[in-house]
């Protein structure tokens, strides 16, 4: 009876939670480019968003503003990281409390202070100034994932290297950056994917003419919603899920490979 | 056997915590040496200040005469088995192993026999390929000791590294790493905080308390002639009473003077405040009112050969620790008695605080 | 007491320059905007516009949307995350799968699809028509929004909460029940009070964003309902009256601030009532 329960619970909530998803998958599917009739199958939507110059390059702007963005972020936070030991730990405290203030702002807020940052230096609000945008909302992230794997451990095993007769840099690459690594690559997914899904501080924080996938699907969400739209929906949904599933089957081969080892 | 290690006047403090008070410390070429001392003694620190982890703010390292104390860590020639062992976690057995060998870029082959060669000093051949996860921990501290011995370096530091492994298996490994110096043929420098491996296995024993060398010595000068009542109590259990001398060879203890058998020539003058240190086998016991002094037997406990016992003094103040064949039952009142040559007067311990304070009578 | 060798002082230098160009100095200058008037002096005019009865409705209305969407996901979310906790390790697995997928979808396109089910045209629309009732006005509502702000930011009230229920010891709630408790018992003494950072994380996760859309409202409301965030984002896009807007953001990071103390305080007590 519990269990019943249960169960229609988790039914409803991925009813809830699927439904506006699957009803944009089918009608990017329709011929019409009506919301609520289906009029026949066609792949037409599909043709029209690639054929978007501007959708194009939206997506192009989108993602090498995210992989830069990342690796930017990345560097800063994971220098920040291994600097922080060194500091008072009064001073420590307080650069993590500004480390946080991104991440527990509103979005709004920080785009629109961002902004007049941009305004007041007088730099012309574009592709860089975006740029500069998402790193600075990603390094808390980075910070946030690499801090933890950075504790006495890692100082030890560092020690053990040079110990062992290993340069600093060698002890850092071999020792040092192997231990971080998880961190580090979980500090740059986190930011990749949100910088990818950002939509405020890059609306505050870019100049006309230049669009990411999320600025341009406001902007013609505005106008009207084609559904062209509802591909792109789509692609998106069924790449995100493939990238999913492909990340989590990983997973479980690499800890049944560990019990594998154990037993 | 020459002088290998020679520490002189190592100051060091972190921020305003000062953690090492002036060390002096000789260190021979193939000796077993174990500094010894509770945690916040500073031999961890001294031991940093040997492998090159730390700069002392005062103070010159020498090692077979040279003086390497602005020498990196990754350039001298001792290795260290480290406190939970740091073996690295990402690498196979065999490649921490190698680990050291690979710095130097030695060839596959030579690394390969003596990462074999190391294990098989360490009783686990055939364990290359083992994940470090896979391993037990008296294992892990085997290949911790492997890894640090493999590139034969002189000197072999080792920060606790029986302190995770328990009793029957610290036992065992303690015959092991004796055996391991012995063929090895170098020096150890031994830290614990366990005065029992101490004594098993050094050649030499440094007693260390807040920042200061208290006494070295042999284990068993260390354990029969304790310098000051830190290290008779921190060397097996003793019975440690404030004292003042009052005359020659006689001492006085919470108002009643003792007859003892140190004076001026000991280094003992009249109007010093000592310790006295009576060890718990060394207290008679006698009728009531017969003795120095006389106590209740709060409690009792029969340890294996012989009885261990807890004795309240009559003015509450004091609370002795006996050991004796003789079974006496709680709650009796006895008198004690302890031989003058028994009733041991040592030194204040050295601290900054305490060193030198002198009182009048 | 040791010496970290790893750490190095000059790495912090880019961080540190990341935070005052990026955080410190944006932040200062909101506020010289905010406190400054279009003349260029000195004023609080744009922090007391707050209370002009346009911006008070809007701010009025934004705390009651963001506290229902708030209140509604929480009410989903905690039964999830016991669901959730209770079930086997694969199903378990399979149900975060289900849970963080949406997440990755764009949200301006899981708005975008409450827009298409909505609408006048829209899917439900056709189906309540399909079945002979009348076309019901269900878009440019604060129901419309709320159910946007609810469907966009449940997954970031499940997963905190889970997080912390997951870790709960069952030996915790064994001792509970050991001791004689109920089943109620164990689950407001025991349970709940567990799981408060969860819920705490959950909630900031969930309100702060509630608090300052401008996105759902304007997709789901039609430019018709004005939120604190809509009339903010006005003031730059389209009035270009950056003091105001300075001003009102402000006041905004005020109630930001004050709804996280009150929910560390909570926290806190949380953390108390464990010990």
């Amino acid at each position: 009876m519990k269990k019943a329960i249960g169960r229609i619970y988790i039914l409803i909530i991925m009813l809830f939670l699927y439904l506006p998803i699957l009803t944009l998958i089918v009608l990017s599917f329709n011929d019409a480019k009506s919301m609520s009739v289906w009029t026949g199958f066609s792949l037409h939507w599909y043709e029209e968003l690639f054929q978007s110059r501007l959708m194009m390059g939206a997506i192009v702007n989108t993602f090498s503003i995210a992989i830069l963005a990342a690796l930017i972020a990345t560097i800063v936070g994971t220098m920040a990281v291994l600097g922080m030991p060194a500091l008072r730990s009064r001073t420590e405290n307080v650069l993590m409390g500004i480390n946080n203030i991104p991440m527990l702002n509103a979005d709004i807020v920080t785009g629109i202070a961002l902004m007049l940052f941009f305004l007041m230096i007088g730099a012309p609000r574009g592709y860089t100034t975006i740029l500069f945008s998402h790193t600075v909302f990603c390094v808390p992230y980075v910070v946030l994932s690499v801090r933890p794997r950075v504790n006495k451990n890692t100082n030890k095993l560092y020690e053990a290297a040079l110990d062992l007769g290993a340069s600093e840099s060698y002890a850092f690459r071999k020792i040092v950056l192997p231990e971080l690594w998880p961190g580090i690559t979980s500090g740059f997914l986190l930011s990749f994917t949100m910088s990818v899904d950002d939509f405020i501080i890059t609306y505050f924080t870019r100049g006309a003419g230049i669009n990411t996938i999320s600025t341009l699907i406001y902007s013609e969400v505005k106008i009207g919603i084609r559904p062209s739209l509802f591909a792109l929906s789509t692609i998106i949904f069924v790449v995100a899920l493939l990238v999913l599933l492909i990340v989590n089957i990983r997973q479980d081969r690499a800890e049944r490979n560990a019990l594998a080892d154990i037993y | 056997m020459g002088e290998l290690i020679r520490l002189e006047g190592i100051v060091k403090s972190f921020d305003d915590n000062v953690v090492l008070n002036g060390i002096d410390l000789s260190v021979d070429e193939n000796e077993f040496v174990t500094l010894l001392g509770p945690s916040g003694c500073g031999k961890t620190t001294t031991l940093r200040i040997i492998a090159g982890f730390e700069k002392p703010d005062e103070g010159r390292v020498y090692f077979d005469g040279k003086d390497i104390t602005d020498m990196p860590a990754n350039q001298r020639p001792v290795n260290t088995v480290f406190q939970n062992y740091a073996l690295f976690p990402h690498m196979s057995v065999g490649e921490n192993i190698a680990f050291s060998l690979r710095v130097k870029n030695k060839s596959e082959k030579e690394i390969r026999d003596r990462v074999k060669k190391a294990l098989k000093l360490v009783n686990l051949k055939g364990f290359e390929n083992r994940r470090i996860d896979q391993l037990s921990g008296g294992q892990q501290q085997r290949i911790a000791m492997a890894r640090a011995i493999v590139n034969e370096p002189r000197v072999l530091l080792l920060d606790e590294p029986l302190g995770a492994l328990d009793l029957k298996l610290r036992q065992e490994m303690e015959y092991e790493l004796v055996r391991l110096k012995n063929e090895l043929g170098i020096t150890f420098i031994y830290i614990t905080h366990d005065q029992e491996e101490a004594l098993t296995m050094s050649d030499k024993v440094v007693v260390m308390n807040e920042g200061y060398i208290q006494q070295e010595g042999s284990p068993q000068e260390i354990y029969d002639e304790p310098v000051n009542a830190f290290v008779a109590d921190f060397i097996g259990d003793s019975n440690i009473l404030s004292g003042q001398m009052v005359d020659e060879r006689v001492v006085r203890i919470d108002g009643v003077d003792y007859p003892c058998i140190d004076g001026t020539e000991e280094g003992f003058p009249p109007r010093r405040r000592v310790d006295v240190v009576i060890r718990p086998e060394d207290i008679d016991i006698v009728p009531y009112g017969k003795g120095l002094w006389n106590g209740t037997i709060t409690s009792k406990l029969f340890i294996g050969v012989h009885y261990e016992m807890l004795v309240q003094s009559e003015d509450g103040k004091i609370e002795w620790l006996l050991q004796n064949y003789d079974q006496h039952d709680v709650g009796e009142k006895i008198g004690m008695y302890v031989d003058p040559e028994n009733i041991q007067i040592m030194h204040k311990p050295k601290s900054e605080a305490e060193s030198a304070i002198e009182i009048d009578l | 007491m040791k010496t970290n060798l790893i750490a190095k002082k000059p790495y912090i230098t880019p961080f540190v320059i990341w935070i005052i160009a990026g955080t410190i100095i944006p932040l200062i200058s909101i506020a010289y905007y905010g406190f400054t008037s279009k003349d260029g002096g000195f004023t609080f005019a744009n922090i007391i516009a707050m209370f002009r009865p346009d911006h008070m409705q809007a701010l009025g209305l934004s705390l009651l949307l963001a506290f229902v969407s708030t209140a509604i996901c929480l009410i989903i979310a905690f039964p999830m995350a016991m669901i959730l906790r209770e079930s086997k390790f694969g199903k378990q697995g399979f149900l975060i799968f289900i849970i963080i997928l949406p997440m990755w979808m764009n949200f301006l396109l899981r708005t975008m699809a409450w827009q298409v089910l909505l609408e006048r045209q829209g899917v439900i629309n056709a189906i309540i028509t399909a079945v002979g009732l009348p076309r019901q006005e269900l878009m440019n509502t604060p129901g419309a929004i709320v159910l946007g702000m609810v469907y966009d930011f449940l997954p970031f009230m499940i997963l905190p909460i889970y997080n912390t229920v997951s870790k709960i010891d069952n030996s915790m709630i064994e001792a509970a029940y050991d001791l004689g408790a109920s089943k109620k018992t164990a689950y407001t003494k025991v349970i709940l009070p567990l799981s408060v950072p969860g819920i705490v994380s959950g909630i900031t996760m969930v309100f702060i964003p509630a608090l300052t859309t401008f996105v759902i409202s304007n997709m789901l409301g039609g430019g018709k309902i004005n939120l604190i965030g809509n009339i903010i984002e006005q003031e730059f896009t389209i009035n270009s009256n950056w003091y105001l807007g300075s001003g009102l953001s402000l006041v905004m990071m005020v109630f930001i601030i004050i709804s996280m103390l009150l929910l560390q305080k909570f926290d806190k007590t949380g953390g108390a009532n464990l010990i």
